[in-house]
């Protein structure tokens, strides 16, 4: 749906006719009329400026709908969220910019209006101008409202795949939250391998644990990095204060963890939320739709029973022996008047 | 994701480690193994104890199982050691020992503690059964998986709902049909009685 600027057909149309129906008289004012841009002065320009606008409002339609698109793709893995941010940028970059030039234009009109043209034609033009403002005004809300809307899918769609990935990868999520604390496993490995060099508790556990400690494969490439540093630092000096605050840490993430936890319940029940207003949205609308089916149905009874008693009526009246007898008593009369003729 | 043994430890700051009561879960291990490994367990739970300061959480891995200790401290001086594997994730393991130190405290009283051959705790042994499913051990945990499951009902249930919308839009279109059909049959069996005398 892009703008194409037809104009120049539009000429060498109205010149054909021109030249086919000879009409010289009104010749001036259509010549008047189609060399608008001839024309000096606001009139233009305002055309110009709204003709602006709505090239720009279209363009972003485009861009939105290619959003929409990105948007709605539902793969795990090929999401382009760099490209679907930047997309998002630029468009709320246009709606901002031609919110400002419908603002532009609306004071300009108004400076139109107050620098005053009474004459008939000039009131015809204000009106004009007033619609067609409104009209891009309206045409920028939509575009808005849509964008809005595609926003909203693509927070469903990562939400709903970021609850995928956690399905796929639990373990993983699980291995991940065990990596904080086997930070902490090192460092009290080291304190127990620095404190056990002055108070031997047995022959096979120090170097159980020694041995743990630098031959151990790590879960992830953090862990593996701690582990070089605190076998440094625990090996070489008791690095007291290092580690009293790397326990503070661990107490730490203990509540964090539970923190967590209990904000992603929170999370939960906040959706589990906004799913039940929806539900109750779509009965309500639904509610309607019922309505108007009992409305018909009370309306197919009324009818059916209706014709049910005229149809009684019919077959009371056809089975009563008053017309019966006259049209006996008159088909014997024709009869015996034909006999008499013949 | 197994629980191997739980133990309530008295834990003076100063003085011995003693096991007030424990429990094991070696159905793991083949018969042999079970001796070896339940003293390795009680070695390793007096010992994490040990290194455990007052008031302190710490999980503590040795080969393949690791220890979670919360020192209570507290009046009854208590800590709690339980030793799983790898994979039982840490949160419900310290939320577990705060729940049996608590019920350990409740059920059996401190004059007690002295005699750690003479204290009956058989809970535990239920504690560590029952809490093999970490799920059931941590209130979070549960409360999680109940959302997750109460979400996909009621997913399912929009889109009944959606179905439902659809149906009624089918039975709304039958339900015209059917009044304009029943017009006109009104209209025919009132045009039978109205005109037509002669009939």
């Amino acid at each position: 749906m892009s703008v194409q600027d037809r104009t120049n057909e539009f000429k060498a149309c109205v010149e054909s006719i021109r030249s086919r129906s000879s009409l010289p008289s009104h010749a001036d004012t259509k010549q008047r009329l189609l060399q608008q841009d001839g024309k000096p002065g606001p009139k233009s320009e305002f055309s110009r400026m709204a003709s602006a606008i709505g090239k720009d409002i279209s363009g972003t339609t485009l861009k939105l709908s290619k959003l929409a698109q990105l948007a709605k793709r539902k793969t795990l893995f090929d999401d382009r969220p760099v490209e679907i941010s930047e997309l998002t940028f630029i468009i709320k970059q246009d709606i901002a910019g031609i919110n400002k030039k419908i603002a532009a234009l609306q004071s300009y009109v108004k400076q139109r209006n107050a620098s005053g043209s009474s004459s008939a034609e000039g009131k015809q033009i204000d009106e004009h101008n007033n619609n067609v403002v409104m009209l891009l005004q309206s045409k920028l809300a939509t575009t808005s409202m849509t964008f809005k809307d595609v926003l909203e899918v693509r927070t469903q769609n990562m939400k709903e795949s970021k609850n995928r990935t956690e399905q796929f990868m639990y373990s993983t999520a699980t291995a991940a939250n065990q990596a904080p604390s086997s930070k902490f496993f090192r460092l009290v490995d080291s304190m127990l391998y620095g404190s056990q060099r002055s108070d031997p508790m047995g022959d096979g556990s120090p170097s159980h644990l020694d041995s743990k400690g630098k031959g151990r494969a790590p879960q992830n490439g953090d862990v593996l990095a701690l582990d070089l540093n605190s076998a440094e630092e625990g090996g070489g000096a008791h690095g007291g204060a290092l580690m009293q605050m790397q326990m503070v840490e661990q107490q730490d993430s203990y509540i964090q963890q539970r923190s967590t936890a209990i904000e992603s319940i929170e999370t939960t029940i906040a959706e589990l939320g906004q799913i039940f207003t929806q539900l109750a949205n779509m009965v309500a609308e639904q509610r309607e739709t019922v309505q108007r089916i009992d409305a018909d149905t009370h309306d197919i009874a009324s009818n059916i029973g209706g014709a049910q008693r005229e149809l009684l009526k019919y077959y009371a009246s056809i089975s009563s022996n008053r017309w019966l007898m006259l049209k006996v008593f008159g088909v014997l009369i024709v009869f015996v008047s034909f006999d008499d003729f013949t | 994701m197994k629980i191997f043994s739980i133990a309530v430890v008295l834990a003076p700051p100063g003085g011995p480690v003693v096991i007030l009561s424990s429990a094991n879960d070696l159905s793991s291990f083949s018969f042999y193994q079970k001796g070896t490994v339940s003293e390795m367990l009680t070695f390793l739970s007096k010992t994490v104890v040990e290194r455990t300061q007052q008031g302190q959480r710490q999980s503590i891995q040795e080969k393949v199982y690791t220890a979670h200790v919360y020192n209570r401290g507290g009046a009854e001086q208590l800590a709690g050691v339980i030793v799983t594997d790898q994979e039982y994730p840490v949160r419900p393991a310290f939320a577990l020992l705060t729940k049996l130190l608590d019920d350990f405290t409740t059920k059996v009283p401190q004059t007690s503690f002295g005699n750690p051959s003479a204290i009956s705790f058989p809970e535990i042994a239920t504690y560590i059964q029952k809490y093999q499913d970490p799920r059931q051990a941590d209130a979070i945990m549960r409360l999680q998986q109940e959302l997750d499951e109460t979400k996909i009902i009621l997913h399912k249930t929009i889109e009944s709902v959606l179905q439902r919308g659809e149906k009624l839009d089918k039975l709304i279109e039958d339900s015209d049909t059917l009044s304009k059909q029943s017009q006109m049959f009104l209209k025919t069996a009132k045009k039978q009685n109205s005109c037509c005398v002669i009939m």
